[in-house]
């Protein structure tokens, strides 16, 4: 009677898993499907809701690539590659630095400074966008990388610090005191013992500072005004405003091109960042 | 196996970090009292001696970065907020030094600032609720269902986790597109009547039911993923305890796995907030795609709109500063629970 | 104590800071004008300016200035502003930019463009560029942005879709028509909710006005007077009644629909003709097809009737073009804002259907077919927005766009009009 039951409700849970899939997964799908079939079947009476073969079909993606009328693509994905990595770099390293300063030393100003970085993600970014830009202007940094690295870099380095301070308060410091009493300097103790404990956090921060930076298009509208600095939320913005055709084959095509990256990294990492996410959150 | 299957792997690898660390303060009883009598003294000594500019060298970096990125425009924000400043001043005139005129224009600013804030703080709290809630059912679920389940549902949450928010915002709106939406045309389909041309941006309340949807279902799986792994560590024998005792599904909810994760929502809850009350991008592409900027706006689409496209960057300054104190004074508990945890 | 010397720290750190970009304002303002070789660039909106014309332009910059490029960016008329007001100010900015006529004062006010003297204004046209161009680039009496083009509309249509039905000769006739064609599968005219241009003709018939000076300086906005409700009524009936397009969307691909032979009027720049009559299958993948073997084989053009018969007045649509106050190299940004203003190069612009920057030329306008003959009147006829540097503000908040949206999908006209007028004048009185 009970097992009767249960297999009633499993049933019940399954039919609820499947509609979080459906729903998860529709819009990711259509972007697919709409950017494989041809402009005539996007829309109206003859949408297809698969791309058969019969009229499967890469134009939108040579369109979106390679089409006249657009901004050119190559370049908009070295820009937001180089803009990306050097951001996640800087992010982590400086911020790694800073949040082991803050767990690892108690020293007066130490709590101003907490409190700073929490203070600091509060101001709304779109009220420092001319400053940010003079500031870079006036280093000569407009259209390049480094200039646009420095405004995402400072950016997300408070939310990174926050982060990682939790991770690195979870690590027990007795464990580096105890490896530097075997003969370890605390460099060293630091970088054998508590080190390879922080890897789950680093991965679950450096995606914040990852996300961040191929995806804001605000501050890259200000600081990269040359079609050849564009990264690529430029680039796709240039689709949908587009003062010729709203080819939304195309537009779905440039979209796919964004997302890709995106969720190869997030297959790579994603062991280890809901893990990291839980420690750093509990400690947070 | 996607995200959800492992196990969280920080915990266990602090569990047994700290077996290590038994065993190594078990070595240390020992070592003190013969075997390597200078090593841990000195080191104890070297550990007492770490030089006070030690941590200032390790912050250095990041403080010029963020003094340099950050407080320079905070202080110029501030400068400007007193200032009439708009594009002349941008090309080198002189400012004019105005007083609280700004504050005063925009503090007086029913219409505008006001209605702005306010309905920032609705949709900011619609959304946290309506994540938090969801991330919570879907955590909930993904326990109780069977790995290949829990593995397809994995699988749809990480995509849309992944998704950028750019370009998730212009799907949906190719997804809810006036002319040729799929929507529009499966409503026709299914209603028979003549959806094609129905426009859900243009009315408010339609254009933010998209836009929670569209923050919704990217936020979702960052909660639920997190909250799974927080429910997947409560121990076993303690709901099987429960469920022995008489306890009802909703009251080992209630009473075990909620208190078992209460620090995590807390996090989860200030974060939505802050991510939620400084929204932009959804909005911003949005507004682009169709709908009525003045109905529409939330705080940072207004802050920008004053400032990049309309050139009062002084009244936006004042926005921005009134902006931070507000969020200051709510979030005041929680700074200052912080601050206690630090005293310790 | 250490707290003091964080705060000592930060402080440094902004002091720095302070004295950095000083510098490097200061670098900004050039000490001495380069000369020889350099690159020009030059800052074009959206695809109304033909392929041709680019074409010359670089071809008769580089030959003139011997080891120079010049470099044609284009930009989206969307969010132009936005970018215009950050990229004019830096050391980066273009040399030569286009600029809405309606949205030129929010940057000559401000000192973006570099003053036009009054020796070059004589070489470069005088007294024969467009004066109401002229007007909307000036500044307390200096030139600043010069007319670029100008385009009026015209209304489209193709035989194939009107039959029988006889074309409409008063604006009141227009409305009519529209409905009466209007089914599930045709719009009588079809008009995008976001479309403002084509409105105004509609508000300046019935005797409205958009916003008005007083003596005192005070504006006042006129959507809601009695002229500008009438206006409105008529608006909504075609747009609700006689047009099948969302009331959402923008003036963008006009084409489309009517390729498909849904559409009766069409109200558009006269530059569309040639979108219109494109082939069905372009050679470039992305390109938009046209139909130039069904609808655009008959096409025809018309001016919209007034009120009481002849040519409405219509929106004087196109642009300014100026050269930017940072531009590195002003004298070969000088360079080519002579090539632009040519007789030359305007006859290319002449020859596409726009109108040229100056008036002698306006007989280059072909005026053999009825759409040319109709771009003409409807240019005799053309009245601009409000003279105002806050203009540009009330566009940029999209503020008419929604409000016809709002019309388009059936609110009421008089609540509507009433939030315009409070909104429009609220920002020019502001």
């Amino acid at each position: 009677m009970i097992k009767i039951r249960k297999r009633a409700a499993d049933a019940w849970f399954g039919v609820l898993a499947l509609i979080v899939f459906v729903f998860s997964v529709f819009p990711v799908y259509w972007m697919l499907n709409t950017s494989f079939l041809p402009n005539n079947r996007i829309r109206g009476e003859n949408l297809a809701f698969f791309p058969t073969p019969d009229v499967f079909t890469l134009n939108n993606y040579r369109a979106a690539m390679f089409g006249e009328a657009r901004a050119p693509f190559p370049p908009a994905v070295l820009n937001s590659i180089g803009v990306t990595f050097l951001t996640l770099v800087i992010a982590l390293v400086v911020g790694f630095l800073a949040a082991l300063a803050l767990t690892r030393f108690s020293f007066k100003g130490r709590r101003t400074f907490i409190v700073l970085i929490l203070v600091v993600q509060m101001i709304p970014g779109e009220a420092m966008i001319i400053s940010l830009f003079r500031i870079i202007d006036g280093w000569q940094l407009l259209n390049t990388i480094i200039g646009l690295t420095l405004v995402y870099s400072a950016g997300v380095l408070p939310f990174t610090i926050w982060t990682l301070r939790g991770f690195v308060n979870g690590v027990p410091k007795e464990l580096e005191e105890a490896a530097m009493i075997d003969g370890c300097s605390p460099a060293g103790a630091f970088w054998r013992v508590t080190f390879p404990l922080l890897a789950p956090g680093l991965v679950a921060t450096g995606v914040f500072a990852f996300i961040q930076a191929w995806n804001e298009f605000v501050m890259a509208l200000v600081v990269m005004q040359r079609p050849e600095a564009m990264t690529l939320p430029l680039w796709l913005r240039t689709f949908v405003q587009a003062t010729q055709a709203t080819n939304w084959g195309a537009v779905m095509a440039a979209a796919v091109l964004i997302a890709i990256p995106v969720v190869v990294f997030f297959l790579i990492v994603q062991g280890r960042m809901t893990g990291g996410l839980v420690s750093g959150a509990v400690k947070g | 196996m996607p995200a959800v299957g492992a196990r969280p792997g920080l915990s266990s690898q602090v569990s047994k970090g700290s077996t290590s660390e038994g065993r190594l303060s078990g070595r240390q009883d020992m070592s003190s009292v013969l075997q390597k009598p200078p090593a841990p003294t000195r080191q104890l000594i070297r550990q007492k001696r770490r030089p006070s500019y030690l941590p200032w060298l390790l912050l250095s970096a990041s403080m010029i970065l963020v003094g340099v990125m950050t407080g320079y425009p905070v202080v110029r924000l501030l400068v400007m907020s007193f200032q009439e400043y708009e594009r002349a001043q941008l090309m080198g005139q002189p400012a004019e030094w105005v007083g609280l005129d700004n504050y005063a224009t925009v503090l007086t600013d029913v219409e505008g600032f006001w209605t702005v804030l306010a309905r920032s703080f609705a949709l900011m709290v619609v959304l946290v609720v309506t994540t938090l809630v969801l991330g919570m059912l879907v955590a909930l679920l993904m326990i109780r269902i069977g790995k290949g389940m829990r593995l397809l549902v994995s699988v749809g949450l990480l995509l849309a986790w992944a998704m950028p928010s750019l370009a998730a915002t212009t799907v949906w709106g190719w997804v809810f597109d006036t002319q040729y939406g799929v929507v529009n045309n499966l409503l026709t389909a299914i209603t028979g009547d003549r959806w094609f041309g129905h426009s859900w941006l243009l009315n408010p309340w339609s254009f933010f039911l998209i836009l929670t949807c569209i923050v919704v279902w990217g936020a979702v799986p960052f909660v639920a993923f997190t909250l799974y792994a927080g429910l997947t560590q409560i121990p076993e024998e303690v709901m099987e305890a429960a469920q022995l005792d008489g306890a009802s599904a909703f009251q080992r909810f209630r009473l075990i796995q909620v208190p078992y994760v209460r620090s995590i929502i807390t996090v989860l809850v200030i974060l939505s907030m802050i991510w939620d009350l400084k929204l932009f991008t959804q909005v911003f592409v949005l507004q682009d795609i169709g709908g009525d900027r003045e109905l529409t706006n939330t705080i940072g689409v207004y802050v920008y709109q004053m400032g990049m496209a309309q050139g009062h960057y002084g009244l936006a300054s004042a926005i921005g500063v009134i902006f931070v104190i507000v969020m200051l004074a709510i979030s005041y508990p929680y700074v200052r629970r912080t601050l206690r945890e630090e005293e310790l | 104590m250490n707290k003091n010397r964080l705060v000592g720290a930060a402080a440094s750190a902004i002091t720095l800071t302070l004295a950095l970009s000083a510098c490097g304002n200061a670098g900004g303002s050039p000490a001495a004008e380069p000369t020889g070789p350099g690159e020009v660039r030059v800052w074009l909106v959206g695809s109304d300016t033909p392929p041709e014309a680019r074409d010359y332009l670089k071809k008769t910059f580089e030959e003139q200035n011997e080891g120079s490029t010049l470099v044609i960016e284009e930009q989206a008329w969307e969010g132009l502003v936005d970018k215009y007001t950050t990229a004019l100010s830096g050391s980066d900015a273009p040399d030569v930019v286009e600029i809405g006529n309606t949205q030129a004062a929010a940057f000559t006010s401000a000192g973006y463009f570099r003053e036009i003297t009054a020796d070059e204004f004589e070489t470069l046209g005088g007294d024969d560029l467009i004066p109401g161009f002229v007007e909307a680039g000036d500044w307390e009496d200096k030139h600043y942005a010069l007319p670029y083009y100008s385009g009026s509309r015209v209304v489209f249509y193709s035989k194939q879709v009107l039959g029988d039905t006889p074309v409409p000769t008063t604006l009141d006739e227009y409305v009519e028509t529209a409905v009466d064609m209007t089914t599930d599968d045709l719009s009588g005219v079809y008009w995008p909710g976001q479309d403002w241009y084509n409105a105004l003709p509609f508000i300046w018939e019935n005797g409205g006005f958009v916003a008005e000076q007083a003596e005192d300086g005070t504006w006042e906005a006129g959507f809601s007077s009695e002229g500008g409700l009438a206006g409105l009524e008529q608006i909504q009936t075609i747009m609700t009644e006689g047009n099948n397009a969302p009331a959402d969307a923008n003036e963008t691909d006009l084409q489309v629909p009517f390729c498909e032979g849904k559409v009766g009027f069409l109200s558009a720049p006269s530059w569309i003709q040639w979108s219109i009559k494109a082939p069905e299958k372009p050679e470039d993948p992305e390109g938009v097809p046209g139909c130039e073997s069904t609808y655009g084989s008959d096409l025809e053009g018309m001016a919209l009737p007034g009120k009481d018969g002849g040519a409405a007045q219509v929106f004087a649509g196109g642009s300014n073009i100026a050269i930017a106050q940072k531009s590195a190299r002003p004298d070969l940004a000088m360079s080519a804002y002579e090539i632009i203003l040519s007789d030359e190069y305007q006859s290319i612009l002449a020859g596409m259907g726009l109108f040229p920057a100056k008036t002698s030329l306006f007989e280059k306008v072909d005026q053999s077919t009825s759409i040319g003959k109709a771009a003409a009147e409807a240019a005799a006829n053309a009245k601009l927005t409000p003279a105002s540097p806050k203009w540009a503000d009330v566009e940029s908040k999209m503020l008419l766009q929604n409000a016809f949206s709002k019309i388009a999908s059936g609110e009421d006209v008089q609540t509507v009009a009433e939030q315009l007028d409070a909104d429009i004048e609220e920002i020019l009185n502001s």
